[in-house]
C-alpha cells in the first residue's frame, strides 16, 4: 500500500477516533433530531457518475469516467457521529490510454472501453456545529475501486496477441458539509472538500513467447471539489439525496453527479 | 529542380555478385523530381468522398441561456439525434436526417436564435512525417505510392503501399543518437554528404588492421545508407533510423570477400564498442561453430544481429540461419518475394534464399541508396540502385535500432520478436502464417513502433 493511501486511511481513523472521543450533548432542534440525531441504521442504495481528468506518470492526460451503483449502510454510532460502509459495482473508462513503456514490447492504445470493477468504501462524518438553521459536518471518505481484469486482442499481428488490463483507483475526499436545516423536509447543502484520486493501471501483454508488463500510475488533475446537493425526506423513514460536484483544475472543470435513496431503521 | 538535375547522371555500376556479398546492384540514368512536403491522407473516406466533412453530421452549440428542454426540443424539431455532447465546450454532435444535406441543416440551424453556432463535422487528418530528402520519392521501400520505380533500364511496377510503413513509424520515433548500428561490411564513405554526420566513430578496418574503414568497394556504404543515411537534410535519401548512429567495421575486402575469422573480429569489436544492432549483409553456405558462438555472444549482450538470407534461391545462408540471428529475405516493390522469375529481365537474375530459418522480409529489389563519393566520377551522383537481401537486411537493422531507441529495456530476443510478430503476412494468399519464404512477413514499422489500438477479444477465434 502506498504512502498516500496509508496517510489517508490514517486520517480517516484519526477522524473516527476524534468523533468518538468528543460525543456531544443532545441537540436543540427537534426537527434535527428526527433527521440526524437518533442513533440509527440507514441502509440505502445509490448511483454515481463522475468524469475526472487524470494525469498519467508519463505526463499524458485522459478522462476517467466512472459509473457506479452502490449499496450502503450508514450507522449513527453516537449522536452526531456517522459511519457509512459502501459496497458497489463500477464501470470505468480510461479513454485512449497508451502503453508504450520502455519494456513493453508492442505499444498499444486502449480504446474507449468500460472496465467493470468493485467498489469498497467507507465514510466517517461528525457534526461540528449546529445552529437553528445551519449544520456543519466534517467528513472523510475513502473509495477503493478494484477493476476486474479485462482482455483485449492486439489486432493485425502475424500471430495472435492479447493484452490484459486491470485498473484500480482510490478516491479520498476530506472536507466540510454546510447544510441548511431551516426547512422541514428539504435540506440543501454545500460540500467543500479536498478530493484526491489516484491509482494505477496494469497492462500485461502476451504475444506468443513475447511478454511484457507496464504499470501506469494515475492521479486526478483536480484536488478540490465543490458539491451542491440536497437531502429530501419523503417520509419519516425514506429520504433521497442528490448531489452535483464540480472539480476545477487548471484547464477546465470536471464534474460528477450522485443520487441516493436511504431508509432509516430508527 | 528538374532542370538542375538534368544532365546529371547516376553512376552506372553493375557490381558482380560475388560469393560472399549478396547485392546485385546497378544504377541507371535517372532524373528525380523533388516534391514538396506532402500530407498523406489516411482517412479513406476523405479522399473517396471528395468531401471535407462528415456527410450526415453537424456540430451545434446553443446559447448558454437556452435550457436543456429547449435544446432537446430544438434537436428533435430538426429530426436529428444527439450522437454525443462534447464536454468542456458543451457542443452537440448531431446526426442529421438522411434526406437533408449538411449545408441545408446548417442554414436551418443558423436561422435559430437559440443557436450560438453550427458547423460541419470536418475531417481532420494526421500530418505524417515525410522527410525532405531529394530522392525520398524513389525510395519505394519506405513509402510506396504505386507507380514505376527503379532505374530506367529496369523499371519496376510498384503496388500502392507495398512498403515498410516508414512514414507512419517515424510518427512515433526517429531514433536515438545513442543507439548504434554496426555495419560489418566493406567500410563506409566518411565523406559522403548523406552519411558523414551519422558515423558514431571511425570504426575499424579488420582487413588492413587499421582504424580507417574507408569503403573501397561500395557495398558497405550502400548498406549503411539504407539503415541510417542522414535524413530530412534536404538532399539524397532517407535512412530508416534517422537519428541512430553508424559504426562502420570493415571486414570485407574490396573484392567483396571475407572469412569467418575476420567476421568474428568485427562482431567482438562491435560488442565492445557499444553496438546495439549488428548488420551482416553477407553470408555463405557453410555452418561455423565459432561464428555462431560469436553471434550468440552478441545476442547475450543484448545486441540484435540481423543477417541477409542470401540471393541464390537455395537454403538460407549462415550466419542468417543461426537462431540468435534474424534472417532477412527480400521482397520487391509489389510485396512479392524476389525470385528468379520476377528478376528474369535483370542483368543478373537472383532469388531470395529460403528455409525455416527465415524470420522476416524487407524490400531488396532495386533499392536506392548511397554510393561512395570516391568511387563516383562526375557527372554521376554518389547514389545507386542496388538489389539483394543485402539491401533488405539494413531495413530490418534500422527498425531494430528504432525499437531499441524507444524500448531500451527490451532484450535482443524481444526486439527480434517484435519485428517478427508485427510483420505483414504479404504472401498469406498462398502461405498463410509464417512460411519458409518470407518468414512472418514483410516488416511493418508502423505496427512495430506506433501504439496499436486494441480491440475487444474475439471469442469465436
Amino acid at each position: 500500500m502506498k504512502k498516500v493511501e496509508i496517510f489517508l486511511l490514517s486520517a480517516l481513523l484519526v477522524l473516527t477516533l476524534t468523533c468518538f472521543s468528543s460525543a456531544q450533548e443532545p441537540e436543540p432542534q427537534e426537527q434535527e433530531q428526527k433527521l440526524f440525531n437518533a442513533v440509527s441504521i440507514s441502509p440505502g442504495f445509490g448511483f454515481e457518475y463522475f468524469s475526472r481528468t487524470i494525469g498519467w506518470d508519463d505526463d499524458y492526460t485522459s478522462k476517467l469516467k466512472s459509473l457506479f451503483l452502490t449499496l450502503d449502510a450508514e450507522v449513527e454510532l453516537q449522536r452526531g457521529i456517522y459511519v457509512r460502509a459502501v459496497l458497489g459495482f463500477s464501470s470505468s473508462s480510461y479513454e485512449a490510454l497508451v502503453f508504450r513503456g520502455r519494456k513493453f514490447p508492442v505499444s498499444v492504445q486502449l480504446p474507449e472501453d468500460y472496465i467493470k470493477g468493485f467498489i469498497l468504501g467507507a465514510e466517517v462524518r461528525k457534526k461540528l456545529i449546529h445552529s437553528e438553521s445551519l449544520r456543519v459536518d466534517a467528513f472523510g471518505q475513502f473509495y477503493y475501486c478494484y477493476g476486474i481484469k479485462k482482455e483485449w486482442e492486439v489486432p493485425g499481428l502475424a500471430v495472435e496477441g492479447t493484452v490484459e488490463g486491470r485498473p484500480t483507483w482510490m478516491r479520498a475526499p476530506v472536507g466540510l458539509i454546510f447544510t441548511y436545516t431551516g426547512y422541514e423536509t428539504f435540506f440543501p447543502y454545500i460540500n467543500l472538500n479536498f478530493n484526491k484520486l489516484w491509482g494505477k493501471f496494469n497492462m500485461d501483454e502476451i504475444i506468443q513467447d513475447l511478454t511484457g508488463r507496464e504499470e501506469k500510475k494515475i492521479s486526478g488533475e483536480s484536488s478540490f471539489c465543490i458539491s451542491l446537493g440536497f437531502t429530501f425526506k419523503l417520509t419519516e423513514s425514506i429520504s433521497f439525496k442528490s448531489e452535483a460536484s464540480f472539480m476545477p483544475y487548471k484547464e477546465g472543470t470536471d464534474f460528477g453527479i450522485m443520487v441516493k435513496a436511504m431508509y432509516s431503521l430508527d | 529542380m528538374e532542370a538542375i538535375m538534368k544532365g546529371k547522371k547516376f553512376i552506372f555500376a553493375v557490381i558482380l555478385v560475388p560469393f560472399f556479398l549478396f547485392s546485385c546492384q546497378s544504377s541507371r540514368d535517372s532524373s528525380f523530381n523533388q516534391k514538396n512536403f506532402i500530407l498523406v491522407n489516411v482517412a479513406n473516406t476523405y479522399s473517396s468522398r471528395g468531401m471535407q466533412y462528415v456527410s450526415d453530421q453537424v456540430l451545434v452549440k446553443f446559447k448558454p441561456s437556452v435550457t436543456e428542454e429547449m435544446r432537446e426540443a430544438a434537436i428533435a424539431s430538426y429530426q436529428s439525434t444527439t450522437l454525443k455532447r462534447i464536454s468542456g465546450i458543451d457542443v452537440y454532435h448531431l446526426q442529421i436526417p438522411e434526406d437533408v444535406s449538411v449545408e441545408e441543416m446548417l442554414y436551418l440551424l443558423e436561422q435559430n436564435p437559440d443557436v450560438e453556432y453550427a458547423e460541419p463535422n470536418y475531417f481532420r487528418r494526421i500530418a505524417q512525417v515525410t522527410p525532405n530528402d531529394q530522392y525520398f520519392v524513389d525510395q519505394y521501400a519506405l513509402y510506396n505510392p504505386g507507380g514505376v520505380f527503379g532505374p530506367p533500364s529496369s523499371p519496376q511496377s510498384g503496388t500502392n503501399r507495398a512498403d515498410i510503413k516508414a512514414r507512419e513509424g517515424w510518427e512515433e520515433t526517429w531514433g536515438s543518437d545513442s543507439v548504434i548500428i554496426a555495419i560489418l561490411d566493406t567500410g563506409a564513405d566518411f565523406n559522403h554528404p548523406d552519411l558523414d554526420d551519422k558515423l558514431f566513430s571511425n570504426g575499424y578496418d579488420f582487413i588492413n588492421d587499421d582504424p580507417d574503414p574507408t569503403d573501397d568497394h561500395g557495398h558497405g556504404t550502400i548498406v549503411a545508407g539504407i539503415a541510417a543515411a542522414e535524413t530530412n537534410n534536404g538532399e539524397g535519401i532517407a535512412g530508416v533510423a534517422w537519428n541512430c548512429k553508424i559504426l562502420p567495421i570493415k571486414i570485407v575486402d574490396n573484392t567483396g570477400w571475407s572469412d569467418v575469422s575476420t567476421e568474428i573480429d568485427g562482431i567482438n569489436w562491435a560488442i565492445l564498442n557499444g553496438a546495439d544492432v549488428i548488420n551482416l549483409s553477407l553470408g555463405g553456405p557453410g555452418v561455423s561453430q565459432s561464428e555462431q558462438d560469436a553471434i550468440r555472444a552478441a545476442y547475450n549482450n543484448g545486441v540484435v544481429v540481423v543477417a541477409a538470407a542470401g540471393n541464390d534461391g537455395v537454403a538460407t545462408y549462415y550466419p542468417a540461419a543461426y537462431p540468435e540471428c534474424m534472417a532477412v529475405a527480400a521482397t520487391n516493390s509489389s510485396d512479392e518475394r524476389v525470385t528468379f522469375l520476377n528478376t528474369a529481365t535483370d542483368p543478373l537474375p537472383w532469388e531470395s534464399n529460403y528455409g525455416s530459418e527465415i524470420d522476416v522480409a524487407a524490400p531488396g529489389d532495386w533499392v536506392l541508396s548511397l554510393y561512395p563519393t570516391s568511387l563516383t566520377t562526375p557527372p554521376f551522383l554518389p547514389y545507386t540502385w542496388a538489389s539483394g537481401t543485402s539491401l533488405s537486411t539494413p531495413h530490418v537493422a534500422g527498425l531494430a535500432a528504432l525499437i531499441r531507441s524507444i524500448k531500451p529495456e527490451l532484450s535482443a530476443e524481444d526486439i527480434m520478436d517484435v519485428i517478427r510478430y508485427t510483420a505483414d503476412d504479404v504472401n498469406s494468399t498462398n502461405y498463410a502464417g509464417r512460411d519458409d519464404f518470407i518468414g512472418y512477413g514483410r516488416i511493418n514499422m508502423e505496427r512495430a513502433l506506433v501504439p496499436i489500438i486494441i480491440s475487444a477479444l474475439n471469442l469465436h477465434k
